[in-house]
């Protein structure tokens, strides 16, 4: 069986940068499920979870995430995320 | 062991560093970054307060971190490593798990692991992989 994948975008907060805080609550949102979650900005596409990886992408507020997972509950790990995303606070 | 004051059951983390500035400030950015339902908890220093490591503060550090799910101890150079070693010489259970992991990223991959509810295996994995993660 193929594993089911999906894709979402998302928008960050304005004044929310994916650093510190809030990128550790994106990550452990990730870590929720076991779908292989990626998340990409421009150019560059990070482990969803892991910390180090989605602090390096150094996504500035405003920046468009590109969510992309595969497994069998990949759709249920993109609406955590999106919804986690426009959730964000600093 | 239970945890104290209803802190929920997470790895620990344990940081060895020959300066207790240096410890002190990676645990403070550790947790702001995790969140402080996970202990992270400095050692460092000299028994007089000089540059140097001693069991004795390692020993309390892993006792305040150890909430029943293991503990996960990150060293900063060399000596560090030999102090940890020492300390857990015959006692090696696995519970405490010295981990080789670059000092700063490692802590702050291990205590977001932790603080997320993984292993003890997922959180001393964390802090290895650690060394190969780009800055930017």
């Amino acid at each position: 069986m193929v594993p089911a994948s999906s894709e979402s975008t998302v928008v960050l907060p304005a004044r929310v940068a994916l650093h510190a805080r809030p990128a550790a609550t994106f990550v452990k949102t990730a870590l929720r499920f076991r779908a292989r979650v990626t998340v990409g900005t421009d150019g560059k596409v990070a482990d969803a979870k892991s910390i180090l990886a989605v602090l390096a992408l150094g996504a500035q507020g405003g920046t468009l995430l590109r969510l992309s997972a595969e497994g069998e509950d990949a759709p249920d790990a993109l609406a955590a995320l999106t919804s986690c995303v426009s959730g964000l606070i600093e | 062991m239970q945890p104290r004051g209803g802190v929920s059951n997470l790895v620990g983390i344990v940081l060895v560093s020959h300066s207790l500035e240096l410890a002190r400030g990676l645990a403070d950015l550790a947790s702001q970054v995790a969140g402080s339902e996970v202990k992270v908890e400095p050692a460092g220093g000299g028994p007089d307060g000089s540059l140097g490591t001693n069991g004795d503060a390692v020993r309390e550090a892993i006792a305040r971190a150890d909430c029943g799910q293991g503990v996960v101890v990150l060293a900063d150079l060399g000596s560090s490593v030999l102090t940890v070693r020492h300390l857990l010489q015959g006692k090696a259970n696995g519970h405490v798990r010295l981990v080789d992991a670059p000092f700063v990223e490692g802590a702050v991959a291990a205590a977001v692991m932790s603080s997320a509810g993984q292993s003890l295996e997922d959180v001393a994995r964390a802090a290895e992989e650690a060394r190969g993660a780009s800055k930017f």
